[in-house]
């Protein structure tokens, strides 16, 4: 991976990280304050409907008190109170009474408990109302002071639990209970103004054990109130406030938060809980709301992340991807690559070592080259020197050889003449061969490619050898060919290839002069194909490597030093690599890889120099 | 045409009896008599229920010349129907050529579908001259200036048991039921003291022999019984739902029972027709005041539970007061007929009709003989 793209991995990674932990700490703490504001709301409500309930029980009592201030109430117990009284003509009373002061329950009740009148339970006139009988027996109540309590009651329909209040009209030493309230049921819970997103649910304890029909709320008997069952039955067994979350679906929205709190009649019995729900829609809905928003915060972090890794990444690599750029031009021979630098950063000093150091290696380059033309030249002169000296050797004692001979014997000097002319001719033959092969060097021509078949080359080199390798009077040299039958054809110049390969095989004979094996080996990878040759003869010192392309460099008597220059040439010529691994005593093996087709050479200055005619 | 003398004489004498409000005066013809009921009667050929059939019954009696309720006369009557609106209105005309003589009004106005709060309060305005009222209303409505004519009791409101099923079948509980319910709780705040206990099939002003039937409510007897049955019996007390009046005795013999250990439950039926299994809350007509007559047919209409528990005989006709009885106690004793109360029928009645009189067991309306006084008769205003 390139090093932008770990930059912008880098920078996405890190931003989007950031964003998602942002999004994600706002959501929870949003959600943490929705549901501490959703409390604070709920219990207020829940305390607003317990003024309410209280109210109404204060209302109740008003209402009551009312009747029991009525004339006609009055009146009636003025009535009651005569030792003749008919009790029977008020059996009605409590029906129209009731109906008058809006109270769901009303009893009229003589002095001994004895209903008179009920409204809710019109029948059961003549009967005794127990609890009342009980509370009266043998002292005095103050009603007032005991305010409205709930209780359960026996009406026309059933059993019910009823918000009551009891006041008395006293006439003499008898007093008349007007006993009101209001029934805990459904129109009760219609008649209580609650908040928009809250309902309000009352359980009857009825049977003294969960009922599901005994759970309603202002319409009625509920669905599912088995849902509610298991915190309802709690409360039967220990009365608490309790909150609790019922949800009616798998929807999050329709789920409630319910505060329960059970109702106490005048013995701390249970008689009834009420549970105030209060809708989670809205605040889900909130919720979601802001985890879409935090979602879709997160899509446009992740993008604008990803924008902006990919300018930050691009900011910050470019100029070292310039300088990567100068590099590679630099390693492709282009000594003069600048990069710009810009700013003042760590990069800028990177990029200004960088020219300086192009600008250093550039100027060496140019010393080196200067070194080597002169060493080049001086090996050339020593070469030259050393070539030309043998020859001329001979050439100049023969000449003297000649003067000599006609001043001291010149008697002799013609024979000496036929001999040393002869030995001059054959010097000069020896120059001119010495002289040509400087002129083969330098006329080392440009490729012509074609397709090539390297086993092929291969082949007709050791053909061309084969007396040689076992001609009479020298030990004999063993050829061992394991050329790849799936080589494939390679772009080259076939006549240079062959040149190459016969000089690698002629110096690997002049390397065995007691004989060997020489081994010559294709093989291709990567669309490169390879050719080692190699020899079982002295080998060579890691100096003598070094050293082993360099022009007119020989470590033979008489060798030119110019067969693995030329190789190298073809080699290099052809976009390939040359190599030598040797081991003194051993052997030597020059490897050398060629591709499927030479690169285009870049232009030298001196090229485009020569081009250009300079 | 003129009215007999002796009417002439008894008029005076009832409007002397009324009190300083009424001078005495002499009879007149004319006016229009308004008569409200609470029935509707869509057809005089098809009556729906009982009460359809008694103003059926009454409006015939006054178009045919027909004494009482078994007379099938087509004698033209007092009155003639002058106009007919089905369940609305029926107006009769005075039949000038009646043979006992032209009826003092020139036409009744019988208004049909008045319920009883309407029937009290155009009774109160002068917009009506008769009108029923509940037999539970009759105490107030005295007591509130009205003024009110009661028959003798002669509406015998008892619990029926019809069917074989575990319950009505079972005399037992038939019993404790009978011993639980307090007859005089009812008639004193119910039926507001108007009609009497019921413990047999006849009332004692007819028969003479009520009185040797028990009223008194025995709880304790009722209790006995009921443990001795087992597990709490339940029963179903079915009712017209459109009488408030059997509702609240339903209601009330509901909490006797339950009091007694037993499970009542009031149950209305639209339309009165009768379950045909359970017990039933029901009143009946006596149509005669004549004993035999009346428990021949109290019998007829209870005969599927007469003769499951008496298969017996027809009642003699006419019957000793032992024949009548011995078969009322036989009835009485098996429980499948629970007689609760006597209730009069009683009527509103204006200022300015006279000569009225409660009508007799079976009997219709004495609408021929009656007649308006001329005193006031603006709209509107009250005439007491």
């Amino acid at each position: 991976m390139t090093f932008r793209g770990k930059l912008f991995w880098m920078f996405t990674i890190a931003l989007v990280l950031s964003v998602v932990l942002i999004a994600a700490g706002v959501t929870v703490v949003a959600r943490k304050a929705f549901d501490e504001n959703n409390a604070q709301h709920t219990e207020a409500l829940v305390a607003q409907f317990q003024r309410e309930f209280s109210n109404r029980g204060q209302e109740v009592a008003h209402r009551v008190q009312t009747i029991a201030n009525a004339e006609s109430t009055v009146r009636m117990a003025i009535d009651l109170a005569r030792p003749t009284a008919d009790p029977s003509i008020y059996v009605d009373d409590a029906t129209g009474v009731s109906q008058s002061s809006h109270l769901d329950i009303l009893d009229f009740v003589s002095n001994d408990g004895t209903i008179i009148s009920s409204a809710e339970y019109h029948a059961r006139f003549g009967y005794k109302l127990q609890w009342i009988k009980a509370l009266t027996a043998g002292k005095t109540v103050d009603w007032v002071a005991q305010g409205p309590f709930l209780m359960k009651i026996d009406t026309q329909a059933g059993p019910a639990v009823a918000l009551l209040a009891v006041s008395t009209v006293r006439v003499g030493d008898r007093n008349l209970y007007i006993v009101g309230g209001e029934r805990l049921g459904r129109e009760f819970l219609g008649s209580l103004v609650l908040p928009q997103g809250m309902r309000a649910l009352l359980y009857l304890n009825l049977e003294n054990k969960f009922e599901p029909a005994d759970l309603m709320d202002e319409n009625g008997a509920i669905e599912q109130a088995d849902r509610f069952a298991s915190s309802i039955e709690k409360d039967l067994r220990q009365p608490a406030e309790r909150k609790f979350t019922v949800n009616q679906t798998a929807d999050a929205k329709e789920a409630e938060v319910f505060h329960e709190t059970p109702l106490l009649g005048r013995q701390s019995e249970l008689l009834g809980i009420l549970m105030v729900g209060s809708s989670q829609r809205e605040v889900v809905i909130l919720q979601r709301r802001i985890e879409v928003l935090a979602a879709i915060t997160v899509v446009i972090g992740i993008v604008i992340a990803l924008l902006f890794s990919w300018w930050g990444s691009a900011r910050v690599t470019k100029p070292i991807q310039e300088l990567a750029e100068g590099a590679r031009a630099v390693s492709n021979g282009n000594w003069n690559t600048r990069v710009e630098v810009r700013g003042g950063g760590d990069v800028a000093q990177l990029a200004t070592a960088f020219n300086q150091m192009t600008q250093q290696l550039a100027d060496q380059r140019e010393r080196l080259l200067q070194t080597e033309r002169v060493a080049a030249w001086r090996e050339v002169a020593r070469r030259l020197a050393h070539e030309l000296k043998n020859p001329l050797f001979p050439l100049q004692t023969t000449v003297e050889n000649l003067r000599r001979s006609k001043d001291k014997n010149p008697d002799q000097f013609e024979e000496v003449f036929r001999e040393s002319t002869g030995i001059l001719l054959s010097e000069i033959e020896n120059l001119k061969t010495i002289v040509g092969r400087f002129s083969d060097f330098a006329k080392m021509p440009q490729p012509e490619l074609g397709a090539v078949n390297v086993n092929e080359v291969v082949r007709s080199v050791v053909k061309l050898f084969e007396a040689q390798f076992g001609a009479v009077g020298r030990p004999p040299i063993t050829p061992e060919l394991h050329l790849d039958e799936e080589l494939p054809t390679i772009q080259a110049d076939q006549t240079l290839l062959h040149r190459a390969v016969e000089n690698l095989v002629l110096n690997a004979m002049d390397a065995m002069p007691a004989g060997g094996v020489l081994m010559l080996r294709t093989s291709h990878q990567d669309g490169k194909v390879d050719l080692e040759v190699s020899d079982t003869g002295t080998g060579l010192t890691p100096e003598e490597c070094d050293r082993l392309f360099t022009p007119y460099y020989t470590t033979k008597q008489h060798g030119t030093g110019l067969g693995l220059a030329i190789v190298q040439s073809v080699v290099s010529d052809h976009g390939g690599r040359v190599s030598v691994e040797s081991e003194s005593g051993v052997g030597t093996s020059v490897h050398i890889e060629l591709p499927s087709r030479p690169p285009k050479k870049p232009q030298t200055p001196e090229a485009v120099a020569v081009k250009s005619g300079e | 045409m003129k009215r007999p003398l002796s009417l002439f004489l008894a008029a005076s004498s009832v409007a002397l009896a009324a009190g300083p409000a009424f001078t005495a005066r002499r009879p007149h013809y004319g006016g229009t008599l308004v008569v409200e009921e609470a029935a509707k009667l869509s057809s005089l050929d098809a009556p729906g229920n009982a009460a359809e059939a008694r103003l059926k019954a009454q409006i015939e009696s006054l178009i045919y010349d027909r004494a009482g309720r078994n007379d099938t006369s087509t004698e033209p009557g007092a009155f003639r129907l002058a106009q007919w609106e089905p369940g609305k209105d029926a107006v009769l005309a005075a039949n000038e050529g009646y043979k006992d003589g032209r009826p003092f009004v020139d036409s009744v106005e019988i208004r049909m579908g008045r319920p009883a709060g309407d029937r009290m309060m155009d009774l109160e305005l002068g917009k009506a001259d008769v009108a029923e009222i509940p037999v539970e209303q009759a105490r107030r409505a005295a007591e509130g200036g009205a003024r009110i004519s009661a028959s003798r009791p002669d509406q015998l409101i008892s619990i029926v048991f019809e069917g074989t099923s575990a319950t009505t079948g079972d005399a037992r509980i038939r019993e404790a039921l009978a011993r639980s319910i307090d007859r005089a709780a009812i008639v004193n705040f119910i039926l507001q003291k108007q009609g009497e206990p019921a413990g047999g099939l006849l009332p004692q002003w007819s028969s003479g022999t009520a009185f040797l039937f028990s009223t008194a409510a025995d709880p304790s007897r009722a209790k006995e019984i009921v443990a001795q049955i087992g597990p709490s019996p339940k029963l179903r007390l079915g009712y017209d739902s459109g009488d408030p009046l059997l509702q609240a005795i339903g209601e009330r013999i509901a909490v006797n029972a339950r009091a007694a250990g037993m499970a009542v439950t009031p149950e209305a039926v639209a339309g009165g027709g009768r379950p045909g299994s359970g017990a039933w809350l029901t009143r009946m007509d006596m149509p005669s005041a004549e004993p035999g007559a009346a428990l021949s047919y109290f019998l007829e209409q209870l005969k599927p539970i007469v003769a499951r528990n008496e298969d017996r005989e027809p009642l003699a006709d006419p019957a000793t007061p032992e024949q009548i009885y011995e078969r009322e106690a036989a009835v009485a004793g098996s429980y499948s007929v629970i007689p609760i109360a006597w209730a009069p029928h009683v009527y509103g009645v204006s200022a300015r009709v006279r000569d009225w009189s409660a009508p007799e067991p079976g009997k219709p309306l004495p609408l021929a003989d009656i007649w308006l006084d001329q005193m006031d008769n603006t709209p509107g205003k009250k005439n007491r």
